[in-house]
């Protein structure tokens, strides 16, 4: 990379600062409030104390709720991203060949990706409901079901519906993410296997994984950090109920802070997921890179 | 290509051309085989307290027969059954309770549909057409290019043969709609013409069904009876799809002299349409409820694909309920983040892309880390910062955190650009006493224009699309963004779902057009930033 002339030494901070200003003061700071709270007593009222270690901590890892939300945080992370993760790439080898109203096809793949979560939840909320939701009505003018089902019987029903809608908005970006991958892959690759023998499968295990694998890496990681944090889905389909059963961390910590009035623990549980989150994306980063190395 | 004898590809075409004919066979048969069952109750009559031969079993049973014969002078085709439960009694003795059921039995062959006047009818007569139709076409399309290599078929042979395999697919795929058609009138609209409910015309439909099942036996109440019918499709009507698929196969065969790339071109086609499908659903729901009363909605037994009647008056209610501002409040918002991140995105980008100094990689470090922290993990951090900045309850304050959140993808999608972009053209210009500000402004953005659109537009659906920091900083109506503002809508003991959907569908269609706009730059500039990164 070239460098322009550049006059002074502090010029190229002069460029940085409005970045930097940006992000210290809305991300930065919040941060650090976390975990200042996070270490702090706080009133119901919302007022900050003086210092009490781990007692936040204590609080929020005691509470009933604790273990079945984590046990649901992971279960949400792990389908939905594994999921999603699988189709998109699927999706994304079909949408790569060659097919006539190929253009028609992408655009309709984006379409879940604009939508607002909040909107596409709402629409799936009506979809599923058992006294008059739409999913019912379809099956039975369509003749495949003969009475209306409750699709949404128990609460793992329901856990499982939202686990599906979050893969439903996922796939788009993985796909996207994948097929930018696969396009760059030099057709000459597959014209030397294809001079080799190889069939289908071995093709794609040697020469497309491997090539996509940088993309696949980077939609992975990120998707970890959107779903973990994904909010709308279940606030709008059950918002948790009944009682915590079907939380995941990030809707569990928005009702302790803002309707509970329990700002400590909900602290607490921030500085938890944040923790979680760096380990799992610092894990991934760093396996990927060796293997990019070797 | 390896040449073959003409033998050999004749002989190779009779096969096919055999095993489709074979195939046409099969169908028919399969045709003439029972496809439907029915079985209605026409009589019941419980006699508790009895042994099977006592006293009132035979009163019982006389009483039966005799309701039996009655049916049977209409001209039903009636058997009685009975059924035996024992239980012990309260005073400790073993009795028995009989329940007689008279029911009548048919089976219909799938050729009794054709005449029956019944919507599957037509569905039939399709079928039919279509197979004999293919049969004949792929007969003339053999006849004295039997023993032609199909990629030197003449374009008469060849547009035949297509049409046979277009014929056989069509055939194959108005089967399971035959099943279909069928379940919806024998049991959807019979019980909706039970229960008083069913839609105009119905009444000629019951009269059809029931001269359809009972010939002119059938007096008194119609829907009674129908509903008592329980049906069965036999596995004869099933087995009509496989031998339906092989002769599609072999008729593919005559056509494209192979098999295997034919059908998974074909399966990755019904994957698509099966995906579009999916994909599409929930746009439909939102576009078809947008536009419903509010009565209808919420009603168990609304049976219409489409409204009945298109209420246009909920956009006008929409209005009045204050969506316009909401969504004048999302623009706002929007274009205001999207400025503010381009303001501070693009000096940053274009310092990183092309300026050598210290601490480079921690802020790019520093940029890669902010992925990671969501807004909505710092919730509390966020309300309590803008409590103090007394920036909440604002959109200013949404504004920021909306750019400072998006900085992240901003500067690297806009790295990314300005990389791919050569700096020669602008160290020309620094030579000819441009300075970096200029170099910038003049020469590289409208070569970037593209990739900036791009930036522009992806932080802006992100900000229009942004839910939960809005939820926790707004609580004036007035200041609500549009994702905020549908909430009202829907409240713990009333949604009022056409609403909801209404301004949903004004909430999304701008932002899909965008989207749809950018999709082919955005992918490459997602990843790319990230593995250059």
């Amino acid at each position: 990379m070239d460098s322009i002339l550049v006059r002074h030494k502090w010029e190229p901070y002069v460029w940085l600062l409005p970045s930097i200003v940006l992000m210290t003061t809305f991300v930065i700071f919040p941060i650090m409030i976390v975990f200042k709270l996070a270490f702090s007593e706080i009133s119901k009222a919302g007022i900050v104390g003086g210092f009490v270690g781990l007692q936040n901590f204590i609080d929020a890892v005691k509470a009933p709720a604790f273990g079945p939300v984590m046990i649901n945080t992971f279960i949400w992370v792990v389908s939905v991203v594994g999921l999603s993760t699988l189709i998109g790439f699927i999706m994304a080898m079909v949408l790569n060949q060659d097919f006539r109203g190929r253009k028609i096809a992408r655009s309709i793949v984006v379409f879940p990706w604009a939508t607002s979560l909040v909107i596409q939840a709402s629409i799936w909320n009506y979809i599923i409901k058992f006294e008059y939701g739409n999913l019912n009505n379809v099956l039975l003018n369509l003749g495949i079901i003969k009475e209306a089902i409750n699709w949404r019987a128990t609460y793992q029903i329901e856990f499982m519906w939202e686990c599906g809608v979050g893969i439903f908005v996922t796939i788009p970006f993985v796909t996207f993410c994948v097929l930018s991958g696969l396009q760059s892959i030099d057709a000459a690759y597959y014209e030397a296997a294809t001079v080799d023998g190889a069939n289908f499968w071995q093709k794609l295990r040697n020469v497309t994984i491997p090539l996509v694998m940088p993309s696949l890496t980077v939609s992975t990681v990120l998707n970890i950090i959107y779903v973990f944090n994904s909010f709308p889905i279940i606030y709008t389909i059950t918002k948790g109920a009944p009682a915590n059963k079907t939380d995941t961390l990030i809707t569990y910590l928005y009702m302790l802070a803002f309707y509970d009035q329990k700002k400590g623990p909900a602290t607490a549980l921030s500085v938890i997921g944040f923790t979680i989150l760096c380990i799992v994306s610092g894990i991934y980063m760093m396996m990927t890179m060796k293997k990019e190395d070797a | 290509m390896k040449k073959v004898s003409s033998a050999e590809v004749m002989g190779k075409n009779r096969k096919a051309l055999i095993l489709a004919a074979v195939m046409l066979v099969l169908a028919i048969v399969l045709l003439s085989l029972p496809a439907y069952e029915f079985s209605a109750t026409l009589f019941t009559k419980r006699s508790g307290n009895t042994f099977v031969g006592d006293e009132r079993y035979v009163k019982a049973m006389s009483e039966v027969e005799a309701a039996a014969d009655e049916y049977r002078q209409q001209g039903f085709d009636v058997t009685i059954s009975e059924q035996v439960t024992e239980r012990v009694n309260s005073k400790g003795e073993t009795t028995s309770m009989v329940a007689f059921t008279v029911s009548s039995t048919n089976s219909f062959s799938a050729w009794r549909f054709l005449g029956a006047g019944l919507p599957s009818s037509r569905v039939l007569m399709a079928i039919l057409v279509c197979i004999a139709g293919s049969a004949v076409l792929a007969l003339l399309g053999a006849r004295g290019t039997m023993d032609v290599q199909h990629y030197s078929l003449t374009g008469k042979a060849k547009n035949l043969r297509c049409a046979a395999c277009w014929l056989a697919f069509i055939a194959l795929m108005l089967v399971p709609v035959f099943v279909m058609v069928n379940t919806y009138s024998f049991s959807r609209q019979v019980t909706l013409f039970a229960s008083g409910m069913a839609a105009e015309g119905a009444d000629e439909l019951m009269g059809r069904i029931g001269a359809f099942l009972y010939g002119d036996a059938v007096s008194g109440d119609l829907g009674e009876l129908l509903s008592s019918v329980a049906y069965n499709t036999t596995w004869s009507l099933w087995a009509l799809m496989p031998v339906l698929f092989v002769m599609l196969c072999s008729l593919i065969v005559l056509l494209k002299g192979e098999l295997y790339a034919v059908l998974s071109r074909g399966a990755m086609y019904l994957f698509i349409i099966a995906m579009s499908i999916l994909i599409l659903y929930p746009f439909y729901v939102m576009f078809i409820t947008g536009f419903r009363s509010n009565t209808e909605t919420t009603d168990m037994y609304f049976l219409h694909m489409l409204p009945t009647q298109w209420i246009w008056s909920n956009m006008k209610d929409i209005v009045g309920r204050g969506v316009l501002r909401y969504l004048m409040n999302s623009i706002i918002l929007s274009v205001g983040a999207t400025t503010i991140a381009m303001i501070c995105g693009i000096p940053a980008a274009y310092a990183m892309a092309r300026m050598k100094f210290k601490g480079k990689n921690v802020f790019l470090g520093f940029v890669i880390m902010s992925q990671m922290f969501s807004p909505v993990v710092l919730l509390v951090g966020i309300s309590q910062l803008m409590n103090t900045l007394k920036l909440n309850d604002s959109i200013i304050g949404l504004m920021l955190i909306n750019a400072a959140f998006n900085q992240a993808f901003a500067i690297w999608l806009l790295r990314g650009t300005f990389l791919s972009i050569s700096s020669e053209m602008e160290q020309a210009a620094c030579i000819d006493g441009c300075n970096t500000v200029e170099a910038l402004i003049r020469i590289l953005l409208p070569m970037a224009a593209p990739g900036i659109v791009t930036t522009l537009i992806f932080v802006f659906i992100n900000a229009w699309n942004e839910y939960t920091i809005s939820t926790v900083l707004i609580s004036t109506p007035i200041n609500k963004p549009i994702t905020v503002g549908i909430t009202q809508f829907s409240s713990f003991n009333m949604i009022e779902w056409q609403y909801l959907f209404a301004s949903a569908l004004l909430a999304t269609i701008p932002v899909v057009i965008l989207f749809m706009c950018i999709e082919k730059h955005l992918a490459a500039g997602l990843t790319s930033g990230g593995v250059k990164g």
